[in-house]
């Protein structure tokens, strides 16, 4: 036994030796091949300080006018999140049930569903939008889809995770009782799983809500437009006053996201 | 007599390459107590699995009263597998479910698909499940959660499933190798008298010698995936033992921790 | 009728009288009530999220045979605008690699600011820690087109921007990482007489350099998922050269982008999972 003390301490130096050296060889060709010059950010601070409190300070609200649509348009970001995630979730469920040899009644095609989800989720949301949209037209309908995509895609990966950890071994007892597919799911998967699973659905639902943001500003619709708008029309202090507003709406989700996962958990 | 269960020339190998059975050959009776013994990785929980196909042999046959079971597929193998009651080591309950719902699942088996899926028991199945778990001495828990149990309580509960299935034969993979000795005598009585009187053929996985020798009316002992051993308790000499666990009798009792520390030596 | 707490008590002495059968109950006494609300809470508002959204279905669907073609097109890779797509690849990686270690050290900083054992001053703590919740609360995208108001076009707008959300993540989780080190630990330092910052630098930092190892690897994933979409909100890069062929309707060069992309992403996540079943 003290002989592995040393061997874990070893192992432990070589991977910050590697990762410290990867960092730096990583930094010097990175900074080679952009350029990117740190004091240009610090040359430009002047600058800088001006355009943050002459442009964007003092805060500014828009025409009293457009005040209503701005928080429909609010709306419209959670409305999308909301839903493109649960509309996700279900049939991440369902795709889930197939996406683990342990689970799935055809375990031979549990590798190509987790292909599938792996490759649907390694394209970021964003490019999927771009893809629909010029397929489909510029829309609310086409930031749910592509919301839907990549959530989608993160759900199945990790409903199969909850399903392998969690009921791996009821499912074979049920199995032994000779239940058919369905029984299995619906008396041993569903009711271990599900605070899982809900925990997981969460976690969605408060990467969709800055998600649906940024499909918004590329056309999707709801709150992201409008600041993409003041942004495009110079107007900056209006632009701010949005933000602070989408900084709200987020920790809002987020702090009742959280409270909800404690209580799932319990 | 019948036998209910054939075992003839069954091997199975992994996909890595391990041969967990070489032709493995027994046959088993009714109301037969039948321990199989022999160190990890001996293939005893493959022996068990092979029964009712959670684990696919590659070679030989399976027949379960009368049937091959390798043969059969989707519903037959399901009303096979109704046939055949299985314990297993870690409970395998689940556990988010009241302890009365666990035990209903014995009857998952019998019912059609919508009803299974709705959990939709009959009172008589209710009525029965409550019965059992008297019989076990579980009737106040049966409306808890089976988290909420102890260890030895969980393998109560997992037996009754097992039961509730109205099994010709029973499985029971390592059912005691998490329970202290107290829990353990208390599940492995319970296995031998509700065996008893129901005429159910068992077969149990052990670790323990000692236990084997005490309950079983057979004892089968693996090495390597071969059987090595297949006869009564009082039949089991010195020389089979060591030819089953590759160590003497005494190592097995008593020196059980001079092994571990020489294992553990050769693992650091 | 008095079947309830007839029912619950639960021992199968109550065998109902023949002819009247009352259901016998089967599920948990205690159940948590709290997974059935908030089912149906979900529910509800996922319809009604729907209901608000008032997407034309049925526009949609009838386009829905586009899609095949459009993917049929940027299955036809074209490869003659190779050298445009490596050099913004290779500018995108770097962008979010250079803003990954530079985040890297400013959320150590700070997360010793933000950390409640490091110098033990609360006011100093909750100040940074809400500053950087706020921070992260908006999205990148938009700190990057705030940047490229500020900076104009140009690297520096890009891992300026992504630096922002990267150092408020690096700085709570580091914060909790340092958090999670034992107070016995540092006060067996403290009586010693050392100072809190080399306290710091000799106790908790060494204790959570594995956890910060994670982190940053599981960080690059995402900061090139988020670098490979800000060319899509006006700077430049791999997402830039994506937009503007598709909306070319050069499907063939997009492709090889998204290509691309997935590949990048999927190898940066491979490696990962590789390290992480290494050492953990």
């Amino acid at each position: 036994m003290t002989r592995r003390i040393p061997l874990i301490a070893r192992d432990l130096k070589r991977l910050y030796t590697g990762f410290l050296l990867v960092a730096v060889s990583l930094f010097l060709l990175c900074t080679y091949l952009t350029e990117f010059n740190p004091m240009v950010l610090a040359t430009n601070g002047d600058a800088f300080w001006e355009f943050i409190t002459e442009d964007f300070l003092p805060l500014a609200l828009p025409k009293a006018s457009r005040i209503p649509g701005i928080f429909s348009s609010v709306l419209v970001t959670l409305a999308l999140a909301m839903s493109a995630t649960t509309v996700a979730a279900i049939l991440a469920f369902f795709v889930a049930l197939f996406g683990s040899e342990k689970v799935s009644p055809f375990p031979r095609f549990a590798k190509a569903v987790r292909g599938f989800a792996t490759f649907l989720r390694n394209i970021p949301a964003l490019v999927w939008a771009f893809i629909l949209f010029s397929s489909l037209g510029i829309g609310t309908g086409v930031g749910f889809v592509a919301l839907c995509i990549t959530s989608f895609a993160f759900m199945v990966r990790a409903f199969v995770e909850t399903m392998e950890d969690v009921s791996q071994d009821c499912v074979e007892s049920l199995q032994a009782v000779g239940a058919t597919f369905p029984q299995r799911v619906s008396q041993a998967i569903l009711p271990s799983c599900l605070s899982g699973f809900l925990s997981w659905y969460l976690y969605c639902v408060e990467v969709n809500i800055r998600a649906s943001t940024i499909v918004g500003m590329v056309g999707g619709g709801g709150v992201g437009l409008t600041l993409f708008s003041y942004i495009k029309s110079f107007r900056y202090d209006i632009a701010l006053t949005i933000i602070l507003l989408i900084a709200t709406m987020v920790i809002v989700v987020d702090q009742i996201t959280g409270k909800l996962r404690k209580e799932l958990l319990k | 007599m019948e036998p209910i269960l054939k075992f003839d020339n069954v091997s199975k190998h992994y996909p890595n390459g391990v041969h967990a059975l070489k032709e493995v050959s027994f046959e088993l009776c009714e109301g037969e107590f039948v321990s199989v013994i022999g160190p990890s990785g001996s293939g005893k929980s493959t022996l068990l699995r092979a029964i009712n196909r959670l684990i696919p042999i590659s070679g030989g046959t399976v027949w379960l009263d009368g049937q091959a079971v390798s043969a059969l597929r989707g519903r037959n193998l399901r009303q096979l597998r109704r046939k055949v009651g299985m314990i297993f080591q870690n409970y395998n309950l689940v556990y988010s479910l009241s302890v009365l719902q666990n035990v209903l699942h014995g009857r998952l088996g019998y019912m059609n698909g919508v009803k299974g899926v709705f959990g939709l028991s009959s009172e008589d199945d209710k009525q029965e499940g409550l019965d059992l778990l008297e019989e076990l001495g579980l009737a106040d828990f049966a409306y808890n959660r089976a988290s909420d149990l102890s260890g030895g309580q969980k393998q109560r509960v997992g037996i009754a499933p097992a039961i509730m299935q109205g099994p010709k034969l029973l499985l029971c993979d390592e059912p005691i190798a998490s329970l202290d000795p107290s829990s353990a005598k208390t599940i492995m009585d319970l296995l031998r008298d509700m065996t008893q009187k129901r005429n159910i053929a068992c077969i149990v996985n052990l670790h323990q010698l000692d236990v084997a020798l005490k309950y079983s009316t057979r004892i089968i002992g693996l090495s390597k995936g071969e059987i090595v051993f297949d006869g009564r308790p009082e039949e089991m000499d010195d020389a089979t033992i060591e030819r089953i666990y590759g160590t003497s009798r005494e190592n097995l009792m008593i020196g059980g921790e001079r092994n571990d520390q020489t294992d553990s030596a050769h693992c650091a | 009728m008095n079947v309830n707490t007839m029912e619950y008590s639960a021992t199968a002495k109550a065998r109902p009288v023949s002819g009247k059968k009352p259901s016998i109950p089967v599920k948990c006494r205690q159940r948590n009530r709290f997974i059935p609300a908030f089912l149906i809470g979900v529910a509800v508002l996922s319809v009604l999220s729907l209901l608000y959204l008032e997407i034309d279905w049925l526009k949609m669907a009838s386009r829905v045979g586009d899609i095949g073609l459009v993917f049929w097109d940027l299955a036809h890779l074209d490869f003659s605008n190779m050298d445009l797509i490596a050099s913004s690849l290779v500018e995108t990686i770097s962008i979010a690699v250079l803003s990954l270690l530079y985040s890297l050290l400013l959320g150590i900083f700070f997360g010793m600011l933000a950390a409640r054992n490091v110098f033990r001053l609360p006011w100093l703590s909750v100040l940074t820690q809400s500053f950087f919740t706020f921070l992260r609360a908006v999205p990148t995208p938009v700190w990057v087109l705030l940047m490229l108001v500020c900076l104009g076009m140009g690297p520096e707008a890009g891992v300026a921007g992504l630096c922002v959300h990267t150092t408020a993540f690096f700085t709570k989780s580091f914060a909790q990482s340092f958090e999670s080190i034992p107070d016995e630990t540092i006060e067996a330092l403290e009586v010693t007489g050392a100072s809190r910052l080399s306290i710091f630098m000799n106790a908790v930092l060494p204790a959570a350099l594995s956890q910060i190892v994670a982190w940053a690897g599981m960080r690059l994933e995402t900061n090139f998922s988020e670098c490979a979409i800000l060319g899509m909100v006006g700077a430049g890069g791999i997402g830039y050269v994506i937009s503007n062929s598709l909306q070319g309707y050069d499907y063939g060069t997009a492709g090889v982008a998204i290509l691309l992309v997935f590949l990048v992403a999927y190898g940066i996540e491979r490696v990962f999972v590789r390290i992480k079943k290494k050492f953990y």
